[in-house]
């Protein structure tokens, strides 16, 4: 292998990558993105006003930052992405257990829940803005209302996949459903749980911003709709990298959660 | 699920090892999962020492081919979890049993270690232990070794044998391997499917003894009896007519 050429050896279909090359290739886009970026306005591609280089946008991060209280914005926006996710997620999680637990409420509700898991959020802005008018109200409810009927299925299908057999050990072991239920099904759906609910916080993200772009005087979506008023492309970047920022490490964060909850597996 | 159709009386005394054997389909785990009480009979009646056997219950406890051990415990809290509704003992009392268990399974040394970790023969162990640890009368093993390599299989089943003689465990082992059910039980009931029926009921016990090892499987009359019982599941009454 060792003599092979390089291309042969970094291309083998399902193949293995050592650690280094991986975190190399990840970081080498990661730098031509970058670089990419810094030369178009550099070299006339583009003009600034569209694309401003990185340079002018972690400056107006810096003013943001410093003058306009950007760090504020963004914490109102984490906190309206997690009060909604948490009401989606208390509210989740027993339905969807529920729904495969009790054919009857899966069968009432499943028809139900999937019509709206189809409605897009942004057409039910002006019906949330009439409902609610512009306060925290609205957009609360527009990511709860993106999250929750997705998690629902999501966990029930979680519940749905715990394999039989531990149910029914549970039961030669003397077990009643309900303890069957929290010692036994809980733990097994655990892991599956916890990616879902990391995946559908990601999906608050994109809400929010909907959600502050039509309806709010503060937060990283009004932030960025308002740049875009004055054409400060470089605050808009700017405000995207924050977003962008925020979900990285909040994922990262919960992954390493994954992993400490899950040693086991 | 396989319908077992053909009427039949089959009797279990206490302590036996017995052995359903045939093909897939034929309804042998069904029966088993029916003594266990995890599915109803349409007709008919299953007794446990008398007493119709309503649900599942901790007198008979369950060992499957696959996910047979909980993947988030230990395997010593595996064990324990056999004892996790049994409130006429105390922690301490448990504890005890779980390492008793253990030991007898030969995993004193692995309380520690989760599923993951653990051969795929390992984990049937724990799952055997925490049955016995849970006090269970009647051991139902559906093809507990079915996905294990040859040798491994043979390790388990030799292990399985003294276990059960030692505790006097009543155990019914489901497999479609005819040599597995010659060698581990006492008798052997030969199912046959289509109408599924029971078509034989052989006292292995009888002809080869009770003490089981691994040479027992050279012998002369170990082969005559694996023969006729692949006699017997080849000219079973041709599937579909």
């Amino acid at each position: 292998m060792a003599d092979a050429p390089l291309l042969g050896r970094l291309f083998v279909f399902r193949g293995t990558l050592p650690r280094g090359v991986r975190f190399g290739a990840g970081a080498a886009t990661a730098a031509a993105a970058v670089g990419l970026w810094a030369a178009a306005p550099a070299l006339g591609w583009i003009a600034p006003v569209f694309l401003p280089s990185p340079w002018a946008v972690l400056r107006a991060l810096w003013t943001m930052t410093t003058q306009n209280g950007l760090l504020g914005d963004a914490g109102i926006s984490i906190a309206r992405v997690w009060g909604a996710f948490l009401l989606a997620a208390i509210l989740a999680v027993p339905i969807g257990i529920l729904m495969s637990s009790y054919r009857i409420i899966g069968a009432a509700l499943e028809p139900l829940i999937d019509f709206i898991r189809y409605l897009p959020v942004p057409a039910l802005v002006p019906l949330s803005i009439i409902w609610f008018g512009i306060g925290e109200e609205t957009k609360i409810f527009l990511l709860w209302l993106g999250t929750f009927f997705q998690l629902v299925l999501l966990v029930a299908e979680d519940m749905k996949r715990v394999p039989h057999e531990y149910f029914e050990t549970a039961y030669t072991l003397g077990a009643k459903p309900f303890q069957a239920l929290t010692s036994v099904a809980l733990r097994a759906m655990a892991p599956s749980l916890m990616d879902n609910l990391r995946i559908t916080l990601g999906w608050c993200w994109t809400y929010l911003i909907i959600a502050e772009i039509v309806a709010a005087s503060n937060g990283l979506g009004f932030v960025i709709w308002t740049a875009r008023r004055y054409m400060a492309t470089d605050q808009v970047m700017a405000g995207v990298l924050v977003i962008g920022l925020i979900g990285l490490v909040s994922d990262q964060l919960l992954r390493a959660l994954h992993r400490a909850m899950f040693r086991y597996l | 699920m396989p319908v077992v159709e053909a009427p039949f009386n089959l009797t279990i005394p206490r302590g036996q090892f017995v052995a359903f054997l045939g093909p897939s389909g034929c309804g042998k785990t069904t029966l088993m999962r029916m003594v266990g009480g995890l599915d109803t009979p349409s007709g008919g009646l299953i007794l446990l020492e008398g007493a119709s056997v309503g649900g599942p219950d901790r007198r008979r406890g369950m060992v499957f081919q696959s996910y047979s051990s909980f993947p988030w415990l230990t395997v010593e809290q595996n064990v324990l979890f056999g004892m996790k509704y049994r409130k006429d003992m105390l922690p301490a009392e448990k504890r005890e049993r779980a390492v008793h268990y253990l030991k007898l399974v030969g995993l004193g040394a692995f309380g520690k270690s989760y599923p993951a970790r653990i051969s795929g023969g390992m984990r049937q162990r724990v799952a055997i232990a925490r049955t016995l640890a849970a006090g269970s009368e009647v051991l139902l093993m559906d093809e507990p070794f079915g996905a294990l390599d040859a040798q491994l299989r043979e390790e388990l089943q030799v292990e399985l044998r003294r276990i059960q003689m030692e505790d006097a465990k009543t155990v019914i082992f489901v497999t479609h391997d005819v040599e597995e059910a010659v060698f581990l039980a006492d008798r052997v009931i030969v199912f046959s499917p289509r109408p599924a029926s029971i078509r034989a009921d052989i006292d292995i016990t009888a002809r080869l003894g009770a003490a089981r090892d691994l040479e027992l499987r050279d012998s002369a009359e170990f082969f005559r009896i694996r023969t006729e019982i692949l006699h017997m599941l080849r000219h079973a009454p041709a599937m579909g007519g």
